[in-house]
């Protein structure tokens, strides 16, 4: 471990903060953005820090050394500001150690890629074999080590590394399919498998014409799927539900799926992208059973909002930074998974009789967060289905729905569940089935 | 915070000694303060400073960026040397090329009547502290008040192996509030960003506390009276607010070159503008959208863009025709011409791509009354909740959050949640009528792998729409 975590530990200490922690952490990313089947540029960053959370008393404050050197400095200065502001009642402390953590198990091969326009000329070369005629994407390797030292005994060293590629191919304009290659180990990333996918369905989706309204019975793919299930996941972190912005207020032990759906936040799966060894309050890693069987079981909590709520932390403890302030150590899901269900993956489109089949989905907004409402826009391959066939390509569709009665109409799920990370759409990543949600509302413009 | 600005000449000249044709060195110093309120509870407060640089290189056609946080020669080198070996490895059909810029040597900034660091932190949380205050003494049940503040101090030099040698220092204050009010078992959410460019004195300028005191009486009054209407195609009269949302979705993100040259095709998506467009009508004669970076005081204020490119007042829609793109040297480098200064980046670890600042529809000439006037049977949407366009910018949603029935021409009763789907052409064509009020909201736009949250503003005066469906 390295000792700069708990040297500033100490340095706090000293200077009278009370409740501290400390994650040192190092970030080596590389990435490939490509369009028209391009290289368009390869970034990467390296980057190291000090992240700190801070409490003297109720008083509480996030900050970041940069470099050890000036630890001191401007702790002084976070010790002055912090004199300024005011003590926060619902602050609980944080979690006690010290504990023994399981390593997550780190692919050297993927920490050590250095060609990785390879799996991208894959990806565009097997998309293109299905009839794509362009494709745009991007490639990205993680790697970052974090040394968390905590004034309540936490000592912990986690590496996480992972990859991830995203591509939209292009049949034609109007005609696209996007697919998606994510892993924590080389041997589970099929970058070409991602560029087939989606070269099939921007085949497929050619010659869309105007979607119609109405209420259809839909199958939802793993990328529509997962992005509805962060969406969900996001509405269970308890500050959202104190600060009365949640769908989820008043209905833990409720129904909020259908039976079929279990979602757990389980950072311990050792092949998914999300694992962690603790969160950032030090607590272990451990499974967090959202939903069970249609059952809300928990909010997602820290050391404090599990106080005020009489419930157990969850180990779902996020730093953040200070450029959005959020709510101190805001709760978050770090590595989503639908339980599978019994369907395979041949068989889902033969669920729905007369419906859609959507690929992939964009821009999910709320116009209610307490009720839920909320509409998001298909993109790519939109199909209609049919007698379990895709008979006709669709375009210009939104789904306009509430997130809680969706989840209820859910009566189908795959055994399948791909892992999905894409972008802002699919910020965590998920383990995602299709599924079939019954009598969906389908709304267009108008004008 | 000290820094050693010279890493960045120091960065351009080793990257040039080792073969690349292009060099550019961006180098930061940021400091970033915030407060958020839930409920009356100070539940965090946030203060950093972050430094870094990053470089672009151009190496036979080909593209890299690397960045570093550590400010050291060494690490410089290092960050180089991978920039560096990434574009030499990389191999392109089309080899990238930037378009012509005028390399400036200038030093700008925004002058700050407060700066942050004369504000006490105790006065910041009193602010925050006596609007959530004085939203309790409404005596309107409101019970989900997050109130954020975010005063950020950006330091920045840029320096480009052409000459370029631009140093800039910028405040900007980032403010949102999220509300939800509550009348039985009935709420509403409430949403809005105000941002502005300069110092503390922006809280009052922005008049933050009307704005948010307003939206929450405006809530209940649609919780206590509004219905719903039945669908139909109705007249409708936007608020400044809704004009600027849409000029946002359905202008400003469509020009962006970069975009319709299909850099963005898999994340923010493409355009329904393809680069041959320009002169294509959109909408009605009337209708002038501009994207101006040196509106004062604006959440996307700048002087020069994050290439070094002279910022300027940008026609994107001009009497109702596509007008310009929004270019930075990397899409002028193939569409040809030169940028227009539309070079935006967040930090010193991301890469400079297209964006807004100011985005907005140009006034015309008619005040408030005469757009409602004007009007038999419609409603004004004087602000929008949900909203959301496809990634070609295309069909766009709008459900108006504090909405009027307006009746021979007078407005009356609320209605609730009036929905608006329609697409880019339907609406701007419908623009029948333009206000000459102006108003700026703040908007923090998503954009760029990684996603880079960039603050811009939007808006415009009122503008009145002929016989769209409203659902």
């Amino acid at each position: 471990m390295d000792n700069r975590a708990v040297e500033i530990l100490g340095l706090a200490q000293d200077l009278g903060f009370g409740d501290v922690i400390v994650d040192t952490y190092t970030v080596n990313d590389l990435q490939v953005r490509f369009s028209n089947n391009e290289v368009d540029i390869v970034n990467q960053w390296r980057d190291q820090g000090n992240r700190l959370f801070l409490a003297k008393g109720q008083r509480i404050i996030t900050t970041e050394v940069k470099e050890a050197a000036t630890a001191k400095e401007t702790l002084r200065g976070i010790l002055k500001i912090l004199g300024s502001t005011k003590e926060n009642p619902d602050y609980g402390g944080i979690y006690g150690g010290p504990f023994t953590y399981a390593p997550t198990p780190v692919d050297r091969k993927l920490v050590s890629l250095d060609n990785p326009a390879e799996a991208v000329e894959a990806a565009v070369e097997a998309a293109g074999q299905e009839g794509a005629g362009s494709c745009a994407g991007s490639l990205l390797r993680r790697w970052e080590v974090h040394d968390l030292a905590t004034s309540a005994g936490a000592r912990g060293r986690d590496e996480r590394a992972s990859i991830e590629l995203s591509i939209r191919a292009f049949a034609d304009r109007e005609a696209s399919g996007h697919g998606i290659a994510a892993a924590s180990r080389l041997e589970d990333f099929h970058p070409e498998v991602a560029g087939r996918e989606a070269g099939e369905v921007a085949h497929q989706a050619r010659k869309p014409v105007l979607g119609k309204e109405g209420n259809y019975d839909v199958v939802l793919a793993p990328m529509v799927f997962g992005a509805l299930v962060d969406a969900f996941a996001y509405m269970a972190s308890a500050p959202t539900v104190m600060a009365g912005m949640s769908m989820f207020q008043d209905r833990l032990g409720k129904k909020v799926a259908s039976p079929q759906i279990t979602v757990t936040d389980d950072p311990t799966d050792e092949a998914a992208m999300g694992h962690r060894a603790f969160d950032d309050e030090g607590m272990p890693a451990r499974p967090v059973p959202l939903v069970e069987e249609g059952i809300l079981r928990t909010y997602l909590h820290n050391t404090s909002t599990a106080k005020k709520f009489g419930a157990e932390p969850t180990g779902s403890a996020h730093l953040g930074d200070a450029l959005f302030a959020n709510s101190f150590l805001q709760p978050a899901p770090c590595n989503l998974g639908v339980s599978p269900g019994e369907l395979g993956r041949e068989e889902i489109l033969g669920e729905v009789k007369d419906g859609l089949y959507l690929t992939n989905t964009w821009y999910t907004r709320y116009q209610n967060r307490i009720t839920g409402d909320f509409s998001t826009i298909p993109r790519d391959g939109i199909f209609r289905i049919k007698d379990g066939e895709l008979v006709e390509s669709w375009k210009d569709i939104r789904v306009t729905e509430n997130l809680l009665d969706l989840f209820q109409r859910i009566d189908a799920v795959t055994r399948e569940a791909p892992q999905v990370r894409w972008w802002g759409e699919v910020p965590v990543p998920t383990k995602a089935p299709w599924v079939v949600v019954r009598k969906v509302n389908i709304t267009t413009s108008k004008d | 915070m000290a820094m050693d600005w010279e890493l960045a000449e120091f960065g351009v000249d080793y990257a040039r000694g080792r073969g690349a044709q292009f060099a550019e060195a961006r180098m930061e110093g940021r400091r970033v303060e915030a407060l958020t309120l839930r409920n009356g509870v100070l539940d965090n407060v946030g203060s950093q400073e972050d430094r870094g640089i990053g470089f672009r290189v151009l190496v036979d056609g080909a593209m890299a960026f690397a960045s570093t946080s550590l400010l050291t020669r060494a690490r410089v080198e290092e960050a180089l040397d991978g920039a560096l070996a990434a574009a030499k490895a990389t191999r392109r059909r089309h080899p990238l090329a930037l378009a012509h810029a005028k390399a400036a040597e200038v030093r700008w900034g925004v002058e700050a009547k407060r700066p942050f660091a004369d504000v006490p932190v105790e006065e910041r949380l009193q602010s925050l502290l006596d609007l959530d205050g004085a939203i309790q003494s409404l005596g309107l049940e409101t019970p989900g008040r997050l109130l954020e503040v975010s005063l950020r101090d950006y330091r920045r030099y840029l320096v480009t192996s052409e000459g370029a040698r631009i140093r800039s220092e910028v405040p900007r204050i980032f403010f949102s509030a999220m509300l939800t009010a509550k009348d039985g078992s009935k709420t509403e959410n409430s949403f809005r960003w105000l941002n502005y460019t300069g110092g503390w004195e922006g809280m009052e300028e922005l008049g933050v506390d009307k704005i948010v005191l307003e939206d929450v009486e405006a809530m209940h009054r649609t919780l206590r009276e509004a219905e719903k209407l039945p669908p139909g195609k109705m007249d409708i009269v936007c608020g400044p607010q809704v004009t600027g949302i849409a000029s946002h979705e359905s202008c400003g993100h469509p020009v962006e070159a970069d975009r319709i040259l299909g850099r963005e095709a898999s994340q923010a998506g493409m355009s329904f503008i393809t680069s041959d467009m320009i002169g294509e009508r959109i909408g009605s004669d009337l209708v002038n959208v501009v994207d101006d970076p040196t509106v004062a005081h604006g959440g996307g204020y700048y002087q020069y863009d994050d290439e070094g490119i002279r910022a300027r007042k940008r026609y994107l829609y001009k009497d109702g025709l596509i007008h310009g793109f929004l270019q930075d040297r990397g899409s002028a480098g193939v569409l040809g011409g030169e940028s227009n200064g539309a070079a935006r980046t967040v930090a010193f670890n991301r890469e400079p791509i297209v964006r807004m600042a100011n985005t907005f529809v140009e006034p015309g000439d008619h005040s408030f009354e005469e757009l409602v006037e004007g009007v038999e049977r419609g409603v004004y949407i004087a602000t929008f909740t949900e909203w959301n366009i496809d990634d070609k910018r295309w069909n766009q949603k709008y459900v108006g959050r504090e909405a009027y029935l307006i009746e021979d021409g007078e407005v009356g009763r609320p209605v609730r949640a009036p929905v608006l789907e329609v697409t880019t052409r339907g609406f701007w064509s419908a623009v029948d009528a333009v206000g000459k009020d102006f108003y700026l909201e703040g908007g923090l736009c998503g954009k760029g792998d990684p996603m880079q949250g960039i603050e811009v503003s939007m808006g415009g005066p009122h503008i009145r729409l002929r016989g769209l469906h409203l659902g």
